[in-house]
């Protein structure tokens, strides 16, 4: 009951007028909160859109096929203003995604937490011109 | 059962109405009781702080222009158990504490069902949101003095079949099983997000970049792109047959107050704040400029169908250029969510093994 | 009798020598050219801290929106539905020289965009933007498209370090940044607009542009090498002429330039009106996923 009447007042949030509740997309609607996951995998492009930027990720399986993840992350505009562009990512980076499948199965997810390998979180902090982007 | 239902259904509504912005996803008890009027405290406004003469264009408007950011902590409404309208030092830097901590992104701890809702880093968001405000208020609401939208009136028949509709779809959607795109929210549909007035802050791109001319203050927020053109002239607003989604506005300056007020808003449901009917709702918007980089943003509501009596709040704005700036914020032309939601809901209704009952392990 | 003969001959040669001016300059000439800035009265526009001021409701009147280049009228589409309601007008090309001139290779995509320019498919991410006209689904028109959009745009110029244009056509915006040295940090619909002042003329440059906008209906379109140049100058109080060159090596030979006349729009209180277009697109993007089809 608890959880109803959390996902009722959620949703009624988003449709009253004006956009005061904090997301413009209660992520639990497209994202399953049943199917968390957690990959390394091997950027291949990064699509610098709104209203969420894509990352697609390559990621190798045990049996050494490659199956392609979209990753949804948040809006370009913040990383922007901190100084990172579209050069910030480049293909051939490895980073690590711990987030949440799909609903539906399909291959995508939400990238709750973005890691390179080492640790580092993707994207924190600025990024000064000329400064070379994470690896 | 029904009854029960769209009670809860309608108490859901007014939960979320009084809820704070972003308090809801980083909660997961039930909704705050109901708060005690608080006793008359003076919040500090503008009228308190010491009178600062702002540039004037060179055509003689007060100097508004920039790029501005409404980001804070501080909600809407103040918090039940708290009875101050403006804290002490001390309270205020528990307080900011405690919301940061409540907002913050990074944090994992509630469960998957509310670890996903937060959905990326924290640094993915607008940093200013996880501080409070510089006056230390504990609402952004000034009027009424206990901080809170004052309480709703009995609405129509017709509203209350609008309002069964939107929160049946609402429940669809966070299902993510809407029925077809019309029915998902305005803003999860590009049409309108904080564009649409009063301003408030959300969790990212909180900008708003403010440009004069001659006889005209524009507002162009972030999210989307979209001009507000405000004239000056004196002017009467459009006929009333000439309905819009961000409704028609006109200003003036009251010394340095720019006084804008918005009319002609479209019928169609969620038009207006917080679901308000369209034709009998009205709002006042203020701006002054009080420093270099602050400009106090206030507005007044009023809707005597919705509300018993007008509220105001007061949310001051930062300006963040040259250093920072707004970027192009489109949205509707690479809107794949909406896609994603209404082919995976149909795949789930073709195969109801996807929707899994227990979490599966992680990869 | 001497005084009689000069009455008639006076008048009669006068007649003469006032036909003869009159029609000399038509005589043997083809239809005038487009006036060039140059053609109008010198012109100084008022300043505004310095500069040109541009503010003001501005709108072009060609078709090119239609076709950049020569095109005759025609149906539109579903004319068994619409009529004379779909219909689109003829217009003369605004391409300097008439044509685009595209690399041989590059026309094949040109027909293919035309061939498909109604055709729409968003079910897989990674082909969303490969069909359709940009315009039929309310996406943002990109420089210069927007400028000759038969629609109304303002220019709102100040004393900060943009000027803003604000189009009716889906309350399309773009922001010039003047005097800036930045980069496009990523690409954008309405592309990364840096201007300066050069004499009375307002340069804008632009890059960083999508490369799914198109230039027109008839499918002329870019890569992401896109730079378009944009000259904005005041010819008198009522006139601003616009000039754009346009580059683009992976699709186009050489640059090629555009121009036409914008009008200032005079009617009393007129303002920018809402063309918010995205809810006629949902039924054509999104009701193939609708609950119950199929």
């Amino acid at each position: 009951m608890r959880t109803t009447m959390l996902s009722v007042v959620v949703g009624v949030g988003l449709l009253l007028g004006g956009v005061t509740l904090s997301a413009h997309h209660a992520f639990s609607s497209e994202f399953d909160a049943n199917r968390p996951v957690k990959f390394k995998g091997t950027v291949s492009k990064m699509m610098w859109v709104n209203p969420h930027a894509w990352i697609y990720v390559d990621v190798k399986n045990a049996d050494g096929t490659v199956e392609e993840w979209m990753v949804e992350a948040g809006t370009p505009n913040t990383l922007l203003r901190r100084g990172f562009t579209k050069a910030s990512l480049q293909p051939g980076t490895e980073i690590m995604v711990d987030g949440y499948q799909s609903k539906d199965g399909s291959k995508r997810a939400n990238g709750r937490d973005l890691t390179l390998p080492d640790g580092r979180t993707l994207f924190l902090g600025s990024q000064e011109p000329g400064q070379a982007p994470p690896k | 059962m029904k009854r029960q239902f769209l009670s809860s259904v309608l108490f859901a509504a007014l939960a979320a109405a009084i809820i704070p912005s972003a308090f809801v996803l980083a909660q997961t008890g039930a909704a705050p009781a109901a708060s005690k009027p608080a006793p008359a405290a003076k919040a500090a406004t503008a009228k308190t702080e010491k009178a600062w003469t702002p540039k004037k264009t060179p055509w003689g408007d007060p100097d508004l222009q920039g790029v501005w950011n409404d980001a804070t902590s501080t909600p809407l409404q103040r918090p039940a158990g708290k009875g101050e309208a403006v804290l002490n030092e001390e309270q205020a830097d528990q307080f900011a504490e405690q919301l940061a901590n409540d907002l913050s992104r990074d944090r994992r701890d509630g469960g998957n069902e509310v670890d996903v809702n937060r959905a990326y880093n924290e640094h993915w968001m607008d940093a200013r949101r996880l501080k409070i405000t510089q006056d230390r208020r504990t609402s952004l609401i000034v009027d009424p003095p206990d901080g809170r939208i004052p309480p709703t009136v009995q609405i129509s028949p017709e509203r209350q079949k609008l309002r069964a509709e939107r929160n049946a779809a609402a429940a669809r959607f966070n299902a993510g099983m809407p029925d077809v795109a019309t029915e998902l929210s305005l803003p999860i549909r590009c049409i309108i997000r904080t564009d649409s007035p009063p301003y408030l802050p959300t969790i990212y791109n909180n900008d708003f970049q403010i440009f004069q001319s001659p006889g005209y203050v524009v507002i162009g927020p972030e999210m989307i792109h979209s001009a507000r053109i405000i004239p000056l002239d004196g002017r009467p607003h459009l006929g009333p047959t000439l309905k819009q989604w961000l409704g028609d506005t006109r200003g003036h300056f009251e010394g340095n107050t720019l006084v804008i007020e918005t009319t002609n808003f479209r019928p169609d449901d969620g038009t207006v704040y917080q679901g308000a009917n369209p034709d009998t709702f009205k709002i006042t918007e203020r701006f002054t400029r009080v420093a270099d980089d602050a400009i106090n943003y206030e507005f007044t509501v009023s809707d005597p169908l919705t509300w018993t009596k007008p509220w105001t709040a007061m949310v001051p704005w930062t300006k963040i250029d040259p250093k920072e700036q707004m970027y192009e914020y489109m949205c509707h032309e690479d809107n794949f969510d909406i896609v994603h939601l209404l082919s995976g809901a149909r795949a789930r209704e073709k195969n109801p093994a996807l929707n899994l009952q227990q979490p599966t392990k992680t990869r | 009798m001497r005084t009689r003969v000069w009455r008639v001959i006076t008048p009669l040669g006068f007649a003469v020598i006032v036909a003869v001016v009159w029609l000399l300059p038509v005589a043997g000439q083809q239809a005038r050219p487009t006036p060039q800035a140059s053609a109008f009265p010198a012109y100084k526009a008022p300043r505004l801290d310095g500069h040109p001021d541009l503010n003001g409701i501005w709108q072009a009147f060609v078709t090119a929106n239609i076709d950049l280049e020569d095109h005759e009228a025609q149906s539109g589409p579903y004319p068994e539905m619409l009529g004379a309601y779909g219909g689109w007008p003829a217009g003369q090309s605004i391409v300097e020289g008439g044509t685009i001139p595209y690399k041989p290779e590059a026309l094949a995509k040109k027909k293919q965009n035309v061939a498909n320019r109604m055709k729409v498919d968003v079910s897989n991410d990674k082909t969303w933007h490969d069909l359709g006209d940009p315009e039929m689904k309310c996406y943002m028109p990109g420089i210069p498209r927007a400028t000759y959009m038969p629609f109304p745009f303002q220019i709102v110029q100040g004393t900060s370090p943009y000027i803003l244009m604000a189009y009716e056509f889906a309350t399309a915006t773009r922001t010039i940044r003047m005097d800036w040295k930045q980069e496009a940090p990523t690409d954008t619909w309405m592309g990364w607009s840096r201007g300066h002042w050069e004499g009375d003329t307002l340069v804008v440059d632009v890059t960083g542009q999508r490369e799914e906008t198109w230039f027109d209906r008839a499918g002329n379109y870019h890569s992401d090498m896109l730079h378009v140049v944009e000259r904005f100058t005041p010819a008198s109080a009522y006139h601003l002429m616009y000039e754009a060159t346009i580059e683009d090596p992976k699709v186009y030979t050489r640059p090629w330039k555009i121009s036409f006349p914008l009008y200032r729009r005079t009617e009393k209180n007129l303002q920018l009106l809402e063309y918010k277009c995205v809810p006629w697109t949902e039924e054509m993007l999104y009701g193939k996923f609708k609950k119950g089809t199929k």
